[in-house]
């Protein structure tokens, strides 16, 4: 497959002419998509001021500071910091939980047969596609009934249950990928059918569960409509909710909530840069490595 | 101690309607070296399969020494890992993120043998197979040949009751390919260990084989010896798919004058209106036009192969048969050709007679 693409290359940007078009549109969707975000790192890194009178672009005058930051961060009111603490108590095993379960859904899905597992797997195709807002009035009852309102367990579930169905189609795909031959190959071995996933499959499939871990956390980070359906004491609130609380009652501080929202990035962001190596791997498949 | 292989009446019919094997049984002694071959699509691989479990027949049954292992009449079927048999498979499927002393060990580890003891078996069998010296790399870096030999390692280690090897020189390079051979067949010898191995190649099955069991499209065509399946094939397809040079074969109408100048008895061809006439290129010689022989024609091609040549003689009526070359003629020369031995099937391809001339 590889060599395909690498065959269709020089069709693709042969003649100079193709390179400049190919150039100019990607950089001018390059610039477009990173403007916004050079805008708040902008103002986030100056005094609120500055920002007002000559706009976030204006080279002069430059005045860095990270005032906004600390104010972000231990505001009294709105304590950034407890935010994060919050997102992670949230998306760590709103990860772990969904990965683990899919994985097993997907290996079954992928491996074994049973009587109607093409009309399961479109039916949780067919779920993947229902949005958010249909489903949250019954996800709050049902919590209400459980008595899981407000609290960490509560969103926990949600994330796991919404991410479960993407996950288990990620790596349905993924499983499907790897060699048959090792599986069989183990359980002449005298591996059992759950020793066969643990000790041959999951270490093969490492990349792609990596994969879709980080596409669930940052998922689940990012996440702002179920924390505020579903988390209303401000102890408990994650990250994405405290920042719009940042703006303040009476006069939008930009400065603050900009510093906050390049906070509230970073997290995703390095997950994405730590793992960016098997994350790669897991789009490409194992089976495009040679 | 080693253990036969009962198959009987196995097939394996894939859904809708693809028959993979039709009916074959066999018995495979303890210890011997057992080989199938056939060309691809034959169902050599699905009979092996079967034999380890990874596959169901659709009817029959296998035991491994007196216990069956599958039988679909009785509902009896045993888990892979229950049958104790190593295998060796066509790509080796040597786990990647193992080393090669993990790989080995693998087996051992799922029975949960003491790691001390799991040490010294796999030591053991490291150093019989030569490749004690690999045992912390990982698959990827190690060769064709190499790699090999660890799979083979971990199909031993636990000391199975049969080795199945599937296809397992066709990854080597044809010099290494040689040495794998006799590697493989010195080793089996000396462990006794009953060893069934699937190839295509029909070097490989006589290089190694006891038996052979010659299949195509699911059907067995004949099980013996190797000379056997050489000297007398039960049918056009062994005569054709055995021997190198392919043999000569062509379906001749009883009238024709190739026919008649080899004298084939009138006992033989009673009752055919054709004949396959099939002639070993290495039994049959071209010699100079004065010598006494059945045949005259003239050579169309000379081939050099390794210190023999062969030359293709065309006799005529639009047949030419490869023979050994044991003159010196050249292309275009006439030359006369004396056969020495004459395989005659009926129409419908089972083996009538053999005449030796």
């Amino acid at each position: 497959m590889r060599r395909a693409l690498r065959s269709g290359r020089p069709g693709l940007i042969g003649s100079p002419f193709k390179i400049l078009v190919l150039n100019v549109v990607a950089w001018a969707v390059g610039v477009l998509w990173i403007t916004p975000f050079i805008g708040i790192f902008m103002t986030s890194i100056r005094p609120f001021r500055e920002v007002v009178l000559h706009g976030w672009w204006s080279p002069v005058p430059f005045t860095p500071t990270l005032k906004n930051y600390v104010d972000a961060l231990f505001n009294p009111m709105f304590s950034l910091s407890r935010g994060i603490i919050n997102s992670f108590i949230i998306a760590v095993p709103s990860t772990l939980i969904p990965v683990g379960i899919a994985a097993l859904t997907a290996y079954g899905f992928a491996r074994f047969s049973l009587p109607v597992k093409r009309y399961l797997f479109v039916t949780i195709l067919f779920l993947m596609a229902v949005p958010q807002q249909m489903m949250i009035i019954p996800i709050f009852f049902l919590l209400k009934d459980l008595h899981l309102l407000n609290t960490y367990l509560g969103l926990i579930l949600v994330h796991s249950s919404w991410g479960i169905p993407w996950i288990t189609f990620f790596l349905k795909n993924y499983f499907s990928l790897l060699p048959v031959e090792l599986e069989e190959a183990a359980r002449v071995d005298g591996a059992t059918d759950f020793q066969v996933f643990r000790k041959v499959v999951l270490p093969l499939a490492l990349p792609g569960l990596i994969s879709a871990s980080v596409l669930q956390f940052a998922w689940v980070w990012n996440d702002f409509f179920f924390a505020l359906m579903l988390i209303f004491d401000p102890d408990k609130m994650v990250v994405t909710q405290m920042l719009p609380r940042l703006k303040g009652q009476y006069q939008v501080d930009w400065g603050l909530l900009s510093s906050g929202s390049v906070i509230a990035m970073l997290a995703p962001l390095l997950i994405y840069a730590l793992f960016n190596r098997y994350y790669m791997r897991g789009f490409r498949g194992w089976a495009m490595k040679g | 101690m080693a253990k036969g292989v009962r198959i009987a009446g196995v097939w394996k019919v894939f859904p809708p309607n693809v028959v993979a094997l039709k009916d074959i049984s066999v018995e495979i002694r303890p210890g011997e070296f057992f080989v199938i071959l056939g060309p691809s699509g034959s169902g050599k691989t699905t009979l092996l399969r079967i034999i380890a479990g990874l596959e169901i027949p659709t009817r029959g049954s296998v035991a491994i020494g007196d216990r069956e292992v599958v039988n679909v009449e009785k509902g009896v079927f045993v888990e892979p890992r229950d049958r104790n048999v190593g295998m060796v498979f066509q790509n080796w499927a040597l786990y990647p993120h193992m080393t090669a002393y993990d790989n080995i060990a693998f087996p051992l580890r799922l029975k949960r043998m003491p790691e001390e003891e799991i040490k010294k078996r796999v030591t053991e069998v490291a150093e019989a197979l030569g490749i004690a010296e690999l045992l912390d790399r990982k698959p990827g870096h190690m060769s064709g040949g190499q790699q090999q030999r660890v799979a083979v390692a971990r199909a031993l280690v636990k000391q199975p009751d049969v080795l199945l090897l599937d296809e397992p020189f066709s990854n080597l390079d044809a010099r290494i390919r040689v040495t794998a051979r006799e590697f493989v067949k010195e080793l089996q010898k000396k462990l006794g260990i009953t060893t069934i191995l699937v190839t295509h190649d029909q070097a490989d099955a006589f290089a190694v084989g006891d038996r052979i069991m010659v299949l195509r499209r699911g059907e067995t065509q004949q099980i013996g010896v190797p000379e056997e399946l050489y000297s007398s094939p039960a049918n056009v397809f062994i005569a054709n798919f055995i021997g190198d040079p392919p043999t000569n074969i062509y379906k001749l109408p009883t009238s024709h004058r190739l026919v008649k100048s080899l004298g084939i008895p009138q006992g033989v061809e009673e009752g055919y209106g054709e004949l396959y006439i099939g002639i070993r290129p290495d039994e049959a010689a071209a010699l100079k036009p004065g010598d006494e022989g059945h045949l005259e024609g003239r050579v169309v091609l000379v081939e050099y192969v390794g210190s023999r040549r062969y030359a293709k003689v065309d006799v005529g009526d639009g047949v030419s048969l490869k023979v050994l070359l044991e003159c010196d003629a050249n292309t275009g020369d006439p030359v006369r050709v004396r056969v020495q031995k004459v395989h005659v099937f009926a129409p419908s391809g089972e083996r009538l007679a053999t005449l030796t001339y």
